[in-house]
């Protein structure tokens, strides 16, 4: 079954951009594999479009979207990691722990 | 209304020295409690004269609580009976109060100790005018509570602290029986109030098994608060407290209340042969068991102890073999002499800088001649040499014993007379005639102290006489009591000579061991070395309840101490260990790291899907 | 399963895509890293080919390969990291998170292997790039125009955030 070996690639590239995520130090690399993790989404999504249960273009299309919105979060995220750069002096993920109560 | 007055001066007093502890000078709190006992006792004599005048038992009640419809009163019931306890007690008090100036005049605490004294008096002036059971059981309790609180008075020592446990936790085994015998009468007659118990019990309202029973229970009562044995253990040990506490509590009043109980319930007793057994060889029994433990102790205060008990052994004996007078009139002259005995031994402690050892004592004649002239007086009244009080009032206790028949507990009487003889002249030699044994100076004694030892003297002398010719007391204390009169008349008259003659074999036996030092003790204690031991150990009665109740009690404390502290303890150590263990792990997780916080989440994802599904599994 | 072409295809990409991703995480240079990632992105490009999608494709290896690689450079550049990747936060951290991650995806993996999917060859006729746009400009036009929106605040924001502030 195609459809199960496309799920089981974009799950493996999930899994590996949330161990990414969870670990990484340099906030740009946690950026990098946010990315990831919404690539292995857009496989899911492109393969149900083909193989699943209705298949039509809505699966598509929603990629699109979702490329959008990933590029506008990769800028975004970009942006406010320099701002944060330029208060903390630092691009550690360890280091920004503001949110310590 | 006078009697209602008696008991409430010395609750005044209570009540202001414990308001006033901190203000009062220790002169004004002794004034305050001498003077407050002093009104109480002169407010008795009117009562006692109107009461020997043939005045009837003054009767005032009101209504104190409802249960159902059952109204429980509360009043004052005071016959021939009440009346004379009232004025002993009243007067021993204030005496005791007099000369607690003297004796505790170095202490502290003594706004305290007036403040616990006057508290005493009020509970047992209230003891012996109740007119119901409820009364009696509450202020039997606040008696107890008093001795407790005098005994440890001088709590920073140990032994007193002890002592004072002893006393209140012998005396409660003792008092579970009285209000036992309180609910069960409650239960059968449905009153409180001793009329109409007398009532219920005339009419054979309750059965006679339960008459017993009844009966029994209170004596149980009475057996703790009057050291009888087997729970005499803490009234010597009791001895701990200042000696004026050991004058008015530990001899002339408080343990009399078990005494007085019995008398006051005596229509109980008499409707049941079993009971007055109880009563007739218990009292025979500890009568000559304590005066053999007398014979070997050293401490003066304890030799006076074992006396206590004896000499309540022998009340006891009297009212088990239907001498109610008998036993009530010991009761008074014991109040007397035993008071004065223990007076006198406190004004000797206290010119000897409190040493109570009677190893160290002697020749105390020299310096204080009035005092051994005084305290000869006591010991000739308790050894029953005639014309002191002590002679008559046992005298008719032998009597009312040989005319109820049972000879063996008469040939014990006779036997513990003579041990008392023996080891009260025992006392009075190795404290007053030879030569002064101990190191310290010999010191005065303040003139305050006299006065009462004098008083007392004088009615150890006399109160004997309130008896002998013309039976005053008996036919006072029989009117209205429905007791019937000790019938003496078929006494024979060989009693009062064999009781003298028993009496001076102590005496003289004494004289010769310590007086004169012709038969060395020594020799006797090597003759039967086993049997002093016995006698000198209080027969191992001490050892054998720390054997068979203390220990075992104490080593079920230590399970349950056990049982507390690691098991139940351990579980909340854990749980609390367990929730401080989550705190600093849920600390820890929270460093403000973004990461951390998506770590959380995901695990808490994989686990609600986990929770979700894992039953899938199974099916 | 027969060694179809298609199948070849997906195989090799799908090994390329995990590679690129494995030495992505495991590189210590960032510079290595992004460039993995780019690989990683060209082949999910090719991976979408393989599923008739040929639009997203092209979108993908202009915004992704391109776009954002080029934005992550220069994020990278922009601001002063060390070189060397240090490793994970702490130990514990690291071992919980790879213990949840693998939970996460054995989850993930036991449910597609279990759920039967009853698929279908479908008519490719409806699939390209004719019928997508079609899709976008009638019946998706309003989420489109949305979108441009997005992009537009996302584009102010981000000038706005990374701007200098005046002191």
């Amino acid at each position: 079954m195609y459809l199960t070996s496309y799920l089981a690639l974009a799950a493996i590239l999930f899994s590996i951009g949330l161990y990414g995520v969870l670990t990484k130090r340099n906030a740009v690399m946690v950026l990098f594999c946010i990315e990831l993790m919404l690539n292995a989404v857009n496989i899911n999504l492109i393969a149900f479009s083909k193989f699943g249960l209705f298949p039509n273009l809505t699966g598509q299309i929603f990629t699109l979207f979702t490329i959008t919105v990933a590029a506008a979060e990769a800028a975004v995220g970009i942006a406010i990691l320099i701002a944060l750069y330029r208060n903390k002096e630092t691009a550690e993920a360890d280091q920004y722990n503001s949110m310590k109560g | 209304m006078n009697v209602l007055w008696i008991p409430l001066f010395p609750l005044i007093a209570f009540l202001l020295l414990t308001a006033g502890r901190k203000v009062w000078s220790k002169g004004i709190s002794a004034l305050i409690g001498i003077i407050a006992t002093a009104f109480s006792f002169l407010l008795s004599l009117p009562v006692l004269w109107e009461s020997l005048a043939g005045g009837k038992t003054i009767v005032w009640k009101i209504p104190w609580f409802h249960i159902n419809q059952q109204v429980i009163q509360f009043g004052i019931e005071a016959g021939p009976l009440n009346v004379l306890m009232l004025t002993i007690v009243s007067g021993v008090s204030f005496l005791v109060h007099l000369y607690s100036w003297g004796y505790m005049r170095k202490d502290q605490r003594i706004n305290t100790f007036y403040a616990y004294l006057t508290l005493f008096t009020f509970s047992m002036l209230g003891l012996v005018i109740s007119s119901n059971l409820l009364e009696i059981y509450i202020f039997w309790e606040l008696v107890g509570v008093c001795s407790f609180l005098l005994v440890g008075f001088w709590y920073f020592k140990p032994e007193a602290k002890a002592a004072a446990k002893k006393a209140f936790i012998v005396t409660r085994i003792g008092d579970i029986g009285l209000f036992i015998a309180v609910s069960l009468l409650f239960w059968q007659v449905g009153s409180f109030e001793l009329s109409d118990l007398k009532a219920a019990v005339a009419n054979g309202q309750i059965e006679p098994a339960m008459i017993t029973w009844i009966a029994i229970l209170v004596f149980i009562g009475a057996v703790g608060k009057s050291g009888q044995f087997p729970l005499h253990t803490w009234l010597p040990d009791a001895m701990e407290g200042p000696t004026p506490v050991s004058a008015l509590i530990h001899a002339a009043t408080m343990v009399a209340a078990g005494v007085f109980l019995v008398a006051n319930l005596f229509f109980l007793f008499e409707a049941s042969e079993t009971a007055m057994s109880v009563v007739a060889y218990t009292g025979g029994f500890t009568a000559i068991f304590a005066a053999s433990i007398g014979l070997a102790q050293n401490d003066i205060k304890r030799v006076l102890a074992y006396s206590t008990v004896s000499q309540i052994g022998y009340m006891m004996l009297a009212l088990g073999s239907a001498g109610y007078v008998a036993g009530v009139f010991h009761l008074m002259t014991h109040a007397f002499f035993k008071a004065l005995l223990f007076l006198a031994a406190g004004a000797v402690i206290v010119s000897l800088h409190h040493e109570q050892d009677i190893r160290k004592m002697g020749g105390l004649w020299k310096q204080h001649r009035w005092l051994g002239i005084w305290f000869l007086t006591g010991c000739l009244a308790i050894a029953g040499i005639p014309p002191f009080s002590g002679f008559f009032s046992k005298d008719e206790i032998l009597m009312s014993v040989y005319a109820d028949g049972r000879q063996g507990l008469f040939s014990v009487a006779v036997i513990a007379a003579f041990f008392t003889a023996f080891y009260m002249f025992r006392l009075f030699f190795m404290v007053f005639s030879g030569s002064y044994r101990g190191e310290q100076k010999i010191e005065g004694i303040p003139r305050v102290m006299m006065i009462p030892i004098i008083v007392l003297a004088v009615l150890s002398t006399v109160a004997g006489f309130a008896n002998t010719p013309g039976r005053l007391l008996e036919h006072w204390l029989v009117t209205g009591s429905g007791v019937a009169s000790d019938s003496l008349h078929h006494a024979p008259g060989w009693i009062p000579v064999l009781a003298i003659a028993v009496s001076l074999l102590g005496i003289g036996l004494a004289y010769v061991m310590y007086g004169r030092k012709r038969l060395a003790p020594e020799a006797v204690v090597k003759a039967v070395p086993w049997v002093y031991q016995l006698v000198y150990r209080k027969y191992y009665i001490d050892e054998l309840y720390q054997m068979i109740i203390v220990l075992p009690l104490k080593a079920f404390g230590w399970f349950l101490h056990g049982w507390d502290r690691f098991i139940v303890g351990g579980l909340v150590h854990l749980s609390a260990w367990f929730v401080s263990f989550l705190g600093s792990v849920g600390s820890r997780i929270q460093n403000g790291q973004a990461q951390t916080y998506a770590l959380v989440s995901l695990i808490g994802l994989i686990l609600l899907i986990v929770g979700l599904t894992a039953g899938r599994l199974f099916e | 399963m027969n060694l179809t072409g298609e199948f070849v295809a997906f195989f090799i990409l799908s090994v390329m895509a995990i590679g690129g991703a494995v030495f992505m995480i495991n590189f210590t240079r960032v510079i290595h890293m992004a460039l993995a990632l780019a690989f990683t992105f060209f082949s999910i490009a090719g991976i979408y080919l393989l599923l008739n999608a040929e639009f997203v494709a092209v979108i993908q290896v202009l915004i992704y390969t391109g776009a954002v690689s080029i934005l992550m450079l220069f994020g990278i550049m922009l601001t002063k990291h060390r070189d060397e990747e240090k490793g994970s936060i702490a130990p514990w951290h690291s071992v919980l998170s790879f213990i949840a991650a693998g939970a996460f995806f054995g989850i993930v993996m036991w449910i597609i292997y279990r759920t039967p999917i009853a698929g279908e060859q479908v008519d490719l006729k409806q699939f390209g790039v004719a019928r997508l746009g079609e899709a976008v400009f009638k019946q998706y036009v309003i989420p489109f125009e949305l979108a441009s929106v997005l992009l537009l605040v996302a584009l102010v924001g981000a000038v706005i955030l990374a701007k200098k502030e005046e002191r």
